[in-house]
Formats: structure tokens, C-alpha cells, sequence
């Protein structure tokens, strides 16, 4: 039995200004409750297929099925985006009250919800992302990270089972970064919910459970982080780049020095230099 | 937002100079005050207390010509793609030259100038900015600052939201800028790009200076960076737990070929087990 909670089928998008497809049959299987990093140098495609995940845009060939609903016409879209919510690069961009607790509100205002529903599920969703103490605040006066936590709160609200990230941590300072990752991360781990994870920093893919990297509005590579970095020529050749652990493995071998070729992070290296030194 | 319950300070009895010629880093996590700091190097808003002097000149005087320092010191601010708005990309690059009341020949050679700084094709002069990629558009906005020939370029996270490939263009070619004789002072998020390209960082916490230094020197307060919410780079996070693990590696040491060296030194052929 089939438990994809995202499948895209040969799915192709052209703009209507485009000179060609912007994603181009592609093929793609989420799992529900997987945490899945998308990567990809810009242009290639990635925050189209976002869209598509959520049915802002609707495949121009192929399909594509959302928690077992295929977006095909306009109609569809309603219901899509109550399972799948979206959470873009500029916190700016996606805040549209004064008040905190207001913005985390809206999407359930506009589903007609009941006010008592909206006012316990508001209150969880602050909660969840831990911004319960600003609830009266104006989001004008928060942090990045902080405006970036309200938007999750405000999809969490709508209690989707797919959260798509496009780039949310691109604008934020390194705290910040860790922070709404960390959030989507727990929300994953803790809630199941599924999360697709749009970026360009490395160490954020690499802790992810799966990686697709992007190029040409196709899937060029898709493997678990430490597979796919371990291609280290190939990965850089799609304009990304691999952890800087990794890289200083390659060189280090380069030197005569024993490590394995697919170390990802500080904590590894050390280990498998100290297990050397103890040999010598 | 002064005059109103939620007045703050944003920085605090900052001192620090920048030397003709210098790639400066400017490190600090939201709301340290980087912003506002460097918004006092151009004039653009002016000091509560203190003075800020670029070329010996001060911006606090009353009868300063703001509009010479501004020509003097380029800001190139963050996403500065979002203040495109010419119908063509030479057109845009021109604004500020023309602004100035140069001729039109003299506008024509610095915009060509400027394009080529940036690496923009010549192809490109006459196309709409708003048809170019994300990090094409950033070249035309600091062509445009570029075009007004500073002798100072400070960028706030010139390198933000650009993917891996994207981000080493970039910082490559504000060393370019810095090559050609441009005294550069760069905001960043990441130590990693301040470690590899600055002379001189000035980490601001809370609107102080925190520490300033070599990269080698500030990276060497690992732990009290964490504490305040920035990084060192890997190599020298790596650098600081193999000599606790009895390794000898020399203090300062962050970039990735010198702390490789050190390595192989360490463990040298009998490594090869």
C-alpha cells in the first residue's frame, strides 16, 4: 500500500512568458512524516515545484497528488492548501495583520471557522512555535526569525499535513536560521508532519532525511545527505556546494590522511582524526 | 523609533576605523546594529552623539556637503534587486551618474565600466532589469552604486539569498572591487565569507563592539561568539576540539588549507593504517 503523501507523476510547468518549462517531467515520491531537503542552484525550478505542492500553480503536464487529492483544476486548489501549507523567503511578505495573534488567525477566519476553534487552535499553534508571549505584539516589532515563527504558527493553525519551506531561512541571521529549522525539525519529528525544506544553505540539507537536488527543472540527484554530498564533483558541477567538513576530508586524503570520504560535520571528523592519532 | 514607547538604542559608544584600501567585516546578529552603523557612514542618518569622519571630513558638521560624502562612500543595502526600476539596465546604471550632471559621454564610459566591473555582459545594456535572474539584478544595483565611482563600497549582505555557486561569484567580485583600489566594508552573517576575504572584523552585539580584530584573532573567542548567537568557521570549530584532544595545532588557525596542514602534520604517514 502506497503511503506517498506527495506523488508527482511526469509533472511539467511552463510560465506562460516562458521559453520552457520551468519543471519538466518530473517524478517524485514524498512519504508522509519525511523531512525532505530540495536543492538547486537559483532558476532551476525548486520554488516551482513548491507551488505546485500547494496548487498555486497547476501542473501543465503530468499530475500531481496532495494527501490523495490531484490538483488539476482551480477548484481543487482550496482543499490542497488545507493539507499542504507554505511558508516563503520574506516573513514580510507573508504577514498581513498588525497583531500576532490576528495574522495567526486569518487563514481560519477566511475558512469560516468558528471563533471558540480559532481562538484554542491560534492559541496552540503560538505555542508550538513558542511565540505565545508575543501573541498581542505587533509583528512589526519582532525579529526576522521571530516574524518567520508567526507565519508557521499561522500555517500550523490550518493543521496541515505537509508544510513546504521555500527558502524561510534565507533572510534570517544565523540564530534565527537555526531556530525555524530547529521548529520545523520538532514539527516533523514530534507532529509527523511532513516537511519539504527549499534551501541553499548545505548544513540544513544535510540534516535532512532525504535530498533532491534540482537542475534544470529536473531531479539530478536524490539520495540520503550523506550519498548525495559524497558526490562532491557532481554536486559542485549544479552549483552547489557540499559541507565544509567533507571538503576538508578530500584534502586531508589528498595529504595521505585516512579519513573516510563522507564525514559531514566537526563532531565526525574529530572522531575519525583521534582514532588515527592513536594508531601512530 | 524615537519619541515613542519603544524608543531603543541601537548602538552604543561604537569606535572603530577603517584604513584606505581595507576589507573590513562587519559581523552581528539581527538587531546588533549593523545596519544603523553603517547608515552613519554616508551621512544618511546622523549620530545622536559622537562623530563620524570619513576622509577627515565630519558628517556631523552642519556645513558638510553630504552630497560629497555620498559620492565618496557607496551603500549598496540589503536586496538592493528591489530598487531596480529603469526600463533598461544601462538606463539604471546611469541614474546616479547622470544625477550627478556629468555629461552624457562621461555617464556612457562609467556605466560601461561599471557593467564590465560586474561582470555584466555588454548584451545586456539595452534588456529590461526586471527580465534578468535574481543575481544579475543584484550586478545591475551595484553597477549603479559602482557608477558613481566611490572611493568607499559598503554592502550590507551583498551575498544574501543566493545559492552556493551564486554567493562565491559575488564575493569574488567585490575582491575584484577591492583589487582595483575600492577601501570595501562588508556586513555579513557569515563568518565563513568575513574569514576568507576581510582584513579586519568588528563583531557588534547589542550595539557594542563585542570584538574586533584579524579574523584569526576574533574566531579565537569561539565559545563567547556562540554565546551571543554567531560562529566560527568549521575549520577552526574542528581546530579548537582536536587541540583540546591533545593534538598540536597552533591557536588562530581557520582556514581550511592551514588547518589541513596542521593535521598532516599531526598525524603525517601513519595515517595510513
Amino acid at each position: 500500500m502506497s503511503n506517498a503523501i506527495i506523488e508527482a507523476r511526469d509533472v511539467s510547468f511552463r510560465y506562460e512568458s516562458g521559453l520552457s518549462d520551468a519543471v519538466s517531467h518530473l517524478t517524485l515520491r514524498i512519504e508522509a512524516g519525511e523531512f525532505v531537503a530540495v536543492l538547486g542552484r537559483n532558476g532551476c525550478g525548486k520554488s516551482t515545484l513548491a507551488k505546485l505542492m500547494n496548487a498555486l500553480l497547476l501542473p501543465t503536464g503530468g499530475e500531481i497528488v496532495i494527501n490523495g487529492l490531484q490538483a488539476k483544476t482551480e477548484d481543487d486548489c482550496y482543499e490542497v492548501r488545507k493539507s499542504c501549507g507554505m511558508v516563503f523567503q520574506n516573513p514580510d511578505n507573508q504577514i498581513v495583520t498588525t497583531i500576532v495573534e490576528e495574522d495567526c488567525a486569518f487563514g481560519l477566519e477566511n475558512m469560516g471557522v468558528e471563533p471558540a476553534l480559532i481562538r484554542k487552535r491560534v492559541d496552540e499553534a503560538l505555542s508550538a512555535v513558542g511565540m505565545s508571549e508575543y501573541a498581542h505584539a505587533s509583528p512589526a516589532m519582532l525579529s526576522g526569525g521571530q516574524k518567520q515563527r508567526v507565519a508557521v504558527a499561522g500555517v500550523l493553525a490550518m493543521r496541515p499535513k505537509i508544510i513546504v519551506f521555500d527558502e524561510s531561512t534565507a533572510m534570517l541571521d544565523p540564530v534565527g536560521r537555526r531556530d525555524v529549522f530547529a521548529l520545523a525539525r520538532k514539527l516533523n519529528r514530534e507532529e509527523g508532519i511532513t516537511i519539504v525544506w527549499i534551501t541553499h544553505f548545505m548544513e540544513e540539507a544535510a540534516q535532512a532525511d532525504r535530498v533532491v537536488v534540482m537542475d534544470g527543472g529536473r531531479i539530478a540527484i536524490e539520495d540520503s545527505p550523506r550519498h548525495v554530498f559524497s558526490r562532491m564533483d557532481r554536486v559542485l558541477s549544479l552549483g552547489l556546494d557540499v559541507p565544509e567538513m567533507m571538503k576538508l576530508a578530500a584534502r586531508l586524503r589528498a595529504g595521505g590522511v585516512r579519513v573516510p570520504n563522507d564525514i559531514m560535520n566537526v563532531e565526525e571528523m574529530a572522531v575519525a582524526l583521534c582514532q588515527l592519532k592513536s594508531k601512530t | 523609533m524615537p519619541g515613542t514607547p519603544f524608543e531603543a538604542r541601537a548602538l552604543r559608544d561604537v569606535s572603530l576605523s577603517v584604513a584606505d584600501g581595507e576589507f573590513v567585516g562587519i559581523i552581528g546578529h539581527t538587531g546588533s546594529g549593523k545596519s544603523t552603523l553603517i547608515s552613519y557612514f554616508n551621512g544618511l542618518e546622523r549620530a545622536k552623539s559622537g562623530v563620524v569622519f570619513v576622509n577627515d571630513v565630519d558628517l556631523g558638521d552642519k556645513d558638510t556637503d553630504l552630497i560629497a560624502v555620498r559620492r565618496t562612500v557607496g551603500l549598496v543595502f540589503q536586496y538592493p534587486e528591489y530598487q531596480l526600476f529603469e526600463e533598461t539596465v544601462a538606463k539604471d546604471i546611469a541614474f546616479g551618474p547622470t544625477n550627478l550632471g556629468l555629461d552624457a559621454a562621461e555617464v556612457e564610459r562609467r556605466v560601461v565600466h561599471a557593467m564590465n566591473q560586474v561582470g555584466l555582459d555588454a548584451s545586456r545594456a539595452k534588456k529590461s532589469p526586471f527580465d534578468l535572474s535574481g543575481g544579475q539584478k543584484r550586478r545591475v544595483a551595484i553597477a549603479g552604486v559602482l557608477a558613481m565611482e566611490p572611493q568607499i563600497l559598503v554592502l550590507d549582505e551583498p551575498a544574501a539569498g543566493l545559492d552556493p555557486a551564486g554567493r562565491q561569484e559575488m564575493l569574488e567580485l567585490i575582491e575584484d572591487i577591492h583589487r582595483s583600489g575600492v577601501t570595501i566594508v562588508m556586513v555579513s552573517h557569515s563568518m565563513d565569507d568575513v574569514g576568507r576575504y576581510c582584513d579586519k572584523l568588528f563583531v557588534l552585539s547589542h550595539g557594542e563592539i563585542a570584538y574586533q580584530g584579524t579574523p584569526a584573532e576574533v574566531f579565537a573567542h569561539g565559545d563567547a561568539l556562540h554565546a551571543i548567537g554567531l560562529d566560527v568557521p568549521e575549520c577552526a570549530k574542528l581546530a579548537a576540539r582536536l587541540r583540546k584532544e591533545g593534538f598540536d595545532i597552533p591557536e588562530g588557525l581557520y582556514r581550511m588549507e592551514d588547518v589541513a596542514r596542521a593535521i598532516i602534520d599531526n598525524i603525517g604517514k601513519g595515517g595510513k593504517a
